[in-house]
C-alpha cells in the first residue's frame, strides 16, 4: 500500500470532517497559522503532503487527538508523514545540534562503549540481575548537554533509586541500555528506532527483569505504544509515579508535608498520550496539602513548545511562555513535572527572561525524594 | 386467550400517542410513566420546531385526553419491576412509589406547598429554580396531585396541618400492582447528555455555559426567569452562542450518531432570543447544518434573513472564561486561522441519550438494546418491532427522532399492538 494510504487508514483520517476543532486547540495555531485539518484535508483529496514546517513544525503533544469527536490520530498522522518525507531526504531542524547522531551511532553494531553509569554513587543500592528494572533514558546524556542550563538531569535517575531503594526496591540499572528512540521514530526515521528498540528489549531480557520502572514519559510510551508494534516481550511497565502511588494506597510510603503551594504540569506523553493524570497527583497531594491546578490541566494541559528536538522557534517561546505564565497564576513558586524535557524547555525559556517569572521547575522525583527525606548526593 | 389490553410505558409525547390510539380503538391501556406527571420532555420545551408553536399548548390537551380517557389508566410515579409471559398474555408488575398523599382525596390545592418551608432545586427546571419540599413538577402537570419530597423533608408537619382533605400520608408505602396485557409498547424517551465530561467547553466550571435544555428553561414564560434571558449573575446578556453536537458525533464516549434535532433546536432557540430581546446578538456554531426535514431549511433562512442568527461554520476547541465572566470561544472558519468569538453565554447542544434505566428495563422485558442503548429492532422493516414478541417501540428511546415522528412512531406502536390485542393472524411476529 502506498504509504500515504495506509498513513490516512491507520489514524482514520478519512473520517475528517474539518469542522476546525482541532485548529482552534491547537497550541501552534494560537501564535501562527497552523491547521492540523487543512494538512489532513490536502492528503484526502490526494494532493502532495509536501515535507515543509506543516509536517516539521508539529508538536504531536496530542491536544488536538484528544478533542476529535472522530477519532482522527493526527499526531500519529504525522509521524507516518515525517517517515514518507525522510525517504525524500527531508528533515526537521534538530534545535540541539548533534543529539540524533549521537542517537544514530548508538544504533549501530560499531558503536562504541557507553560510560552510562558514571551518575551511580556510592549511597545508591543498584544490581546487574533481578525483577525490578529501572529504564533511565536519556538523563546521563542530557546531564552533560544541558549544564549550561544549570540542570543536574542525573538527581533525577539518582532520586529514583532512592525512592526505589528506600522501598526496599533494588533496582537494575544496565550500562548497555541504549536510547529508547523516541526522537527518531517521531522524526520519521524508524530503521536505527528499530536497532535500538531490539537491544534494549535483549539486554532488558538478558537481565531477568520482569517489571520495568521509568521515570521518563517518553521511553515510558515508547516501550508501551510503540514497541509492541516490533517487539515481543511481556515485562510489565510502569511509571515511577504509578509505583508510588500503589505504594501510597497499601501505605507504606512516609512522606515529610511540604507547604509551598506546588502545581504540576502534565507532560504529553504521560498524559494525552498515556492518559495517566492521576498517579502523579495523588503523590503530590499527600505531600504537598496546597497544591493548585493550573488554568489548563490534564487533558486540556498546554505544551512545552517542542518534541523530538524538533523545530524549536519563536512559536514554542510563545506556547512556553504561556504555560509558565499559568503556572506564575497560580501563586505557587514550584512547578512540578514528571518529563525532563519539559524541565529543560521551560528551564531555557526562563534562563533568558529572568525576570518574567518567579517559578522554579523542580522534577517530580526530586521532589518526591525530598519530601521522603532523602539526602541529595553531593558531588 | 388474548387479552385486549396493552401496557405502554413511558408517558412522552409517543407512549401517549400510542395510549390514546389505543384507547379510541376501545383498548383498555395502562400508561406507567416514572415521573410525577406524563408529558415527558416535549412539556419541558418553551416551543417546537420548525413552527414556534407553544409547546406545552400543544400537549396539554393530548395530556388531559390521556388521563381522562375512559380507556386509559395511568400511572404516574411508578415502574415496570418484572413481566412474565408471552404475547397474548403478559403479567405485568409495577412498583407504585409513595407520594405520601393520598392520590384520592388530593384536589391539587397546593396549600401544602405554600406552607412548606423548605427550597428544593427543582429538576423539571434543570435544576435553574426553587421549589417547596410538597409539590407538583409544573404548572399544568397531570395528575394535578402534589407529592412530598420525603429524602429532603425536615418532617416540621405544617402540610398536615393545612391540608383541608386530610390528604397528606407520611406513611405511605410503596405499593406493587398487578396488570395482565396482551402486548406492551416502551416509549421511554432520552435524558440530556450531562456535557462535564467534555472538558473543553467548562461546563460546570464556567458560570454561564448552559446546555440547551437549561436555556429553554430560561427563554420559557413559564420558566424560572418568566422567559427573560439573564447571566447567572442576574445581568442582561447581550451575545450568546451556541455549539452544536456537544458529545454527539462523537467517538471518543461511543456515540458517533446524529441526534437528529440540535440544528433546528439552536435555530429555534436562537429565533426565540431574537424576539424575546431583538439587541442580543446570536450565533450558531456548527459542523454541518442537517435540515433534513419539512419547513427545516426554510426555517433555518428564516432564522438567518428576518432574525439575523449568525451560522458560523467551526467547532470550538476550547472556551476561556475571562475575568468579568464572559467567554472566549476559539474556532477556526474552515481556514488556517483561529478566531476568536467574545460571548457572554454558551448554550451546548448537547447529545441525547437513552433514558437512565433502560438496562434494568431491558432485562426485565427480556429484550435487547443496541450499541448506544436504544431499544432493538428485529429487523429495520418492522420499525416498532422489539426482539421479542407482543413487544413494540416508539419514539426517542429506538433512534433519534424529533417530537412529529414521535407522534407518527407512537401511533405506529399502536396499530401493531392493536394487530395482538384483536387477535390478528401475525400475532405480533413480522412477516
Amino acid at each position: 500500500m502506498e504509504k500515504i494510504t495506509e498513513a490516512i487508514n491507520r489514524t482514520k483520517a478519512y473520517y475528517c470532517v474539518e469542522c476546525g476543532k482541532c485548529t482552534s486547540a491547537c497550541p501552534l495555531s494560537r501564535f501562527g497559522d497552523y491547521s492540523p485539518d487543512r494538512v489532513v484535508e490536502r492528503a484526502l483529496i490526494g494532493l502532495p503532503v509536501r515535507p515543509d514546517l506543516s509536517v516539521w513544525s508539529c508538536l504531536t503533544c496530542g491536544r488536538c487527538k484528544e478533542i476529535c469527536t472522530y477519532g482522527v490520530d493526527y499526531p500519529e498522522f504525522i509521524r507516518r508523514v515525517r517517515s514518507i518525507a525522510r525517504d525524500e531526504r527531508e528533515q526537521g531542524i534538530c534545535a540541539h545540534g548533534e543529539l540524533f547522531s549521537v542517537m544514530r551511532l548508538l544504533a549501530r553494531p560499531s558503536a562504541p562503549p557507553q560510560k552510562r553509569l558514571y551518575w551511580i554513587s556510592k549511597d545508591l543500592k543498584v544490581r546487574d540481575k533481578g525483577d525490578i528494572l529501572y529504564f533511565t533514558g536519556c538523563l546521563p546524556y542530557f546531564d552533560i548537554v544541558f549544564r549550561d542550563l544549570g540542570l543536574h538531569t542525573v538527581e533525577i535517575a539518582r532520586s529514583t533509586v532512592k525512592i526505589l531503594n528506600k522501598l526496599d526496591v533494588e533496582p537494575v540499572v544496565m550500562n548497555d541500555e541504549v536510547c529508547c528512540g523516541h526522537d527518531l521514530f517521531w522524526n520519521g526515521d524508524i530503521e536505527p528506532f528499530k536497532r535500538l528498540g531490539a537491544l534494549n528489549i535483549q539486554h532488558i531480557k538478558s537481565r531477568g527483569a520482569r517489571k520495568v520502572i521509568f521515570s521518563c514519559p517518553e521511553g515510558y510510551r515508547t516501550f508501551k505504544l510503540d514497541y509492541p508494534e516490533f517487539f515481543e516481550f511481556d515485562f510489565e511497565l510502569l511509571h515511577i509515579s504509578e509505583f508510588l502511588a500503589e505504594r501510597i494506597e497499601e501505605g507504606t510510603v512516609d512522606f515529610r508535608t511540604i507547604d509551598a503551594p506546588v502545581t504540576y504540569h502534565d507532560p504529553c506523553r504521560l498524559g494525552r498520550h498515556l492518559g495517566i493524570y492521576d498517579p502523579p497527583r495523588r503523590v503530590l497531594s499527600a505531600i504537598a496539602p496546597n497544591f493548585v491546578e493550573m488554568a489548563s490541566n490534564r487533558e486540556n494541559s498546554l505544551c512545552c513548545g517542542t518534541s523530538g528536538w524538533t523545530n524549536c522557534d519563536s512559536f514554542a517561546e510563545e506556547i512556553r511562555g504561556e504555560r509558565l505564565k499559568e503556572g506564575v497564576e497560580t501563586g505557587a513558586q514550584i512547578m512540578i513535572t514528571t518529563c525532563p524535557k519539559c524541565l529543560i524547555h521551560f528551564t531555557c525559556h526562563m534562563s533568558n527572561r529572568p525576570r518574567e517569572y518567579n517559578l522554579k521547575i523542580v522534577p517530580f522525583e526530586v521532589f518526591v525524594a525530598r519530601a521522603m527525606g532523602l539526602e541529595e548526593t553531593t558531588e | 386467550m388474548t387479552v385486549k389490553s396493552v401496557l405502554v410505558i413511558g408517558g412522552g409525547v409517543a407512549g401517549m400517542q400510542a395510549a390514546f390510539d389505543l384507547a379510541e380503538a376501545g383498548i383498555t391501556v395502562c400508561l406507567v410513566e416514572k415521573t410525577l406527571s406524563i408529558g415527558g420532555r416535549m412539556a419541558q420545551l418553551d416551543k417546537t420546531f420548525p413552527t414556534n408553536d407553544c409547546a406545552i399548548c400543544i400537549l396539554a390537551p393530548k395530556m388531559m385526553d390521556c388521563y381522562r380517557h375512559e380507556n386509559i389508566e395511568v400511572l404516574t410515579f411508578s415502574e415496570v419491576i418484572s413481566v412474565e409471559g408471552e404475547v397474548g398474555s403478559f403479567k405485568v408488575k409495577i412498583l407504585r412509589r409513595p407520594r405520601f398523599i393520598d392520590e384520592e382525596l388530593c384536589n391539587g390545592c397546593g396549600d401544602c406547598a405554600r406552607v412548606c418551608p423548605m427550597g428544593i432545586l427543582n429538576r423539571f427546571d434543570m435544576d435553574l429554580r426553587v421549589r417547596s419540599g410538597a409539590y407538583i413538577p409544573f404548572l399544568q402537570a397531570v395528575p394535578l396531585i402534589y407529592a412530598l419530597d420525603r429524602e429532603k423533608c425536615m418532617r416540621c408537619g405544617l402540610c398536615k396541618v393545612v391540608c383541608g382533605k386530610d390528604a397528606i400520608r407520611y406513611d405511605q408505602k410503596p405499593e406493587i400492582v398487578e396488570r395482565t396485557v396482551g402486548a406492551i409498547i416502551i416509549a421511554t424517551g432520552f435524558d440530556p447528555l450531562d456535557p462535564a465530561g467534555i472538558t473543553e467547553y467548562g461546563y460546570g466550571h464556567y458560570d454561564n455555559v448552559l446546555t440547551a435544555l437549561e436555556y429553554e428553561r430560561l427563554i420559557s414564560a413559564a420558566g424560572p426567569t418568566g422567559g427573560h434571558v439573564v447571566r447567572k449573575d442576574g445581568t442582561e446578556v447581550k451575545r450568546i452562542a451556541w455549539i452544536q453536537c456537544v458529545g454527539a458525533r462523537d467517538t471518543r464516549d461511543n456515540r458517533p450518531y446524529c441526534c437528529s434535532v440540535c440544528c433546528m433546536h439552536a435555530t429555534k432557540e436562537a429565533i426565540l432570543t431574537r424576539e424575546h430581546h431583538p439587541e442580543v446578538e446570536t450565533f450558531i456554531l456548527y459542523t454541518d447544518l442537517r435540515c433534513f426535514g419539512k419547513g427545516f431549511q426554510e426555517y433555518v433562512n428564516r432564522a438567518k434573513d428576518d432574525y439575523g442568527v449568525v451560522y458560523i461554520r467551526g467547532k470550538p476547541g476550547e472556551i476561556r472564561e475571562k475575568e468579568d465572566g464572559t467567554l472566549e470561544l476559539f474556532y477556526s472558519p474552515y481556514s488556517d486561522k483561529v478566531e476568536i468569538l467574545d460571548v457572554d453565554m454558551v448554550v451546548l447542544c448537547t447529545a441525547l441519550i437513552p433514558s437512565e434505566g433502560v438496562d434494568v428495563l431491558a432485562k426485565v422485558l427480556g429484550i435487547e438494546l443496541d450499541e448506544y442503548n436504544f431499544f432493538k429492532l428485529k429487523d429495520p422493516y418492522n420499525p416498532t418491532e422489539t426482539t421479542r414478541a407482543g413487544i413494540f417501540v416508539a419514539g426517542y428511546c429506538q433512534a433519534p427522532r424529533d417530537i412529529p415522528e414521535c407522534i407518527a412512531h407512537g401511533s405506529a406502536a399502536a396499530s401493531r399492538a392493536m394487530e395482538v390485542v384483536l387477535g390478528g393472524m401475525r400475532n405480533g411476529k413480522s412477516q
